[in-house]
């Protein structure tokens, strides 16, 4: 892993962390990934016989022992191979997280996890963590290297940013903090280093609804949602919406067409992930980085592509 | 939302009637479930003020509930479908002075639920698909996948039985055999 010229400059090198919606709902994102990160130095490890995370209404709504077992043995495929993991699912980062979170503030916890674990031979030592793709690309790749690799810019484009709740909260369990996590700034400046503008808007931090809430109850959750694009409608009439989770990627893109059917809204507005703008701009096909959605794209990324050639 | 007549809960009566009837507290299950810090709650209401759930309309959201768990309500607790429309978004847990971690409520909350079958039927679906195929959210068509040029099954458990055999060993390992809430064989 240690190269002879490590002071020369530090290898970035992170296990690709899926999870279950990007593999299987959302596959654009990985392959957004899997073109960007390499174009931009950054190697990736597939984490052969990664898992679920595991998610919030499965083992941690069961047992918190059994939550970290699982979720050790994600975060010992990085450990063994001495990377960490990165992912582009808030709800990955938060479980993961938490859980690791957890185990280092509860040393019984964590010996318990590796009783389990060494059935498995396996033993986590509390090393690897998960960090977040918007973070790895905010703090590891750096704002200039990003207007750098780009050929097509945001100019004239306005976004409305959705960090998502777990990009954010809890702060003490996350690796990297907004400076201020009910103000946060991180997003934003990752679409202004693409040159969009990307203003505040009231509703900036409020949930998208997905997850338990939306399996819970649709109509309630159907509620926070229209809220949400109204807002951004109404205060900033955003060309895009742009996120780092792909929980409130299906969710705005998918309930935003619900909502148009049942005639409750009279707009569209296209919906990406961070990791699939960037690709968009870096010049990957948008085919296949941005190709599965149900609210239409198409419109503005021709307008990407014909208006803002660097 | 529902119309007609909301039902009234008397706290008053409840709370009589937990100190004649009830052995162990909710509030001592709650806390052995993982909200530690359950006494601290001071009722100030700041979590229930960043709530999405306290926002559209459910019943028991966090502060709500913890009164309720203080006061040794339970019975009336289980039927609820609250805790599981929690979306662990820990804005209550960010906010409160005083390190109460209400998400951790919410979800201790879920764990006794479970002990006592009041679980929701697309939770045990989630819960069997993890254990079957190593993801909680599993789809069989591939259109995709292979749509966007990758290879049909992602380097996950999906592709690598060894490591899928690793999981089950895990999880045979855990609450969830105790429970028998899937068949795990
Ligand atoms: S913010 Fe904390 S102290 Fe205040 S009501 Fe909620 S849990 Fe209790
Ligand atoms: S974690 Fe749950 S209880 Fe806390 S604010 Fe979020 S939805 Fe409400």
């Amino acid at each position: 892993m240690i190269s002879e010229t490590v002071k020369e400059e530090k290898k970035l090198k992170f296990g690709l962390f899926l999870g279950c919606n990007i593999s299987f709902n959302r596959p654009d994102v990985e392959q957004a990934m899997r073109k960007i990160f390499p174009a931009l130095g950054v190697e990736i490890d597939d984490l052969v016989g990664q898992s679920c995370c595991p998610t919030w209404g499965t083992m941690p709504s069961i047992d918190i022992v059994g939550w970290c077992a699982v979720a050790a043995r994600n975060l010992c495929l990085g450990e063994e191979k001495g990377i960490d993991l990165m992912t582009a699912c808030n709800s990955c980062y938060g479980s993961l997280n938490e859980a690791r979170h957890k185990m280092l503030k509860n040393p019984e916890i964590m010996s318990k996890v590796n009783e389990i674990l060494a059935k498995i031979g396996k033993k986590y030592e509390g090393k690897a963590k998960c960090r977040h793709v918007a973070w790895v690309l905010y703090k590891d790749v750096g704002l200039e290297k990003i207007k750098e690799s780009i050929k097509y810019s945001l100019d004239g484009i306005t976004v409305a940013v959705q960090p998502g709740c777990h990009f954010l909260w809890p702060s003490e369990v996350y690796p990297d903090k907004e400076e201020d996590p009910f103000n946060p700034k991180v997003l934003r400046e990752l679409c202004e280093a693409l040159g969009a503008d990307a203003p505040y808007y009231t509703r900036l931090i409020d949930c998208c609804g997905m997850g338990a809430l939306r399996s819970t109850d649709p109509e309630k959750s159907f509620i926070l949602v229209r809220e949400k694009l109204e807002c951004i409608k109404e205060e900033i009439d955003a060309d895009l919406i742009v996120t780092t989770c792909s929980s409130c990627l299906i969710q705005l893109d998918d309930a935003q067409e619900k909502l148009r059917k049942e005639g409750k809204i009279n707009f569209s507005i296209p919906v990406l992930h961070y990791v699939q703008l960037l690709a968009i701009c870096m010049g990957f096909d948008p085919q296949q980085v941005a190709g599965i959605c149900v609210t239409p794209r198409d419109e503005i990324i021709k307008r990407i592509l014909e208006g803002g050639k660097r | 939302m529902e119309s007609g007549v909301s039902s009234v809960i008397n706290l008053t009566e409840v709370a009589k009637r937990e100190k004649e009837e009830f052995g162990k507290k909710v509030s001592e299950l709650i806390i052995e479930f993982g909200a530690e810090n359950l006494l601290a709650c001071m009722q100030c209401g700041a979590c229930a003020s960043v709530c999405p759930l306290a926002r559209v309309g459910f019943e028991w959201y966090n502060k709500k509930l913890i009164k309720a768990i203080l006061i040794g309500m339970k019975e009336e607790l289980l039927d609820d479908p609250t805790p599981w429309a929690c979306v662990a978004c820990n804005r209550c847990t960010e906010i409160c002075p005083r390190q109460v971690a209400p998400f951790e409520v919410m979800f201790a909350m879920r764990r006794l639920m479970v002990e006592e079958f009041a679980i929701p039927t697309l939770a045990i679906e989630g819960i069997r698909s993890l254990y079957e195929h190593g993801h909680a959210v599993y789809m069989t068509g591939r259109e995709a996948r292979k749509k966007v040029g990758l290879p049909e099954k992602p380097p996950t458990t999906d592709s690598d039985e060894k490591a899928l055999q690793d999981l089950r060993t895990i999880l045979r390992n855990t609450k969830l055999a105790e429970l028998g809430l899937i068949p795990m064989e």
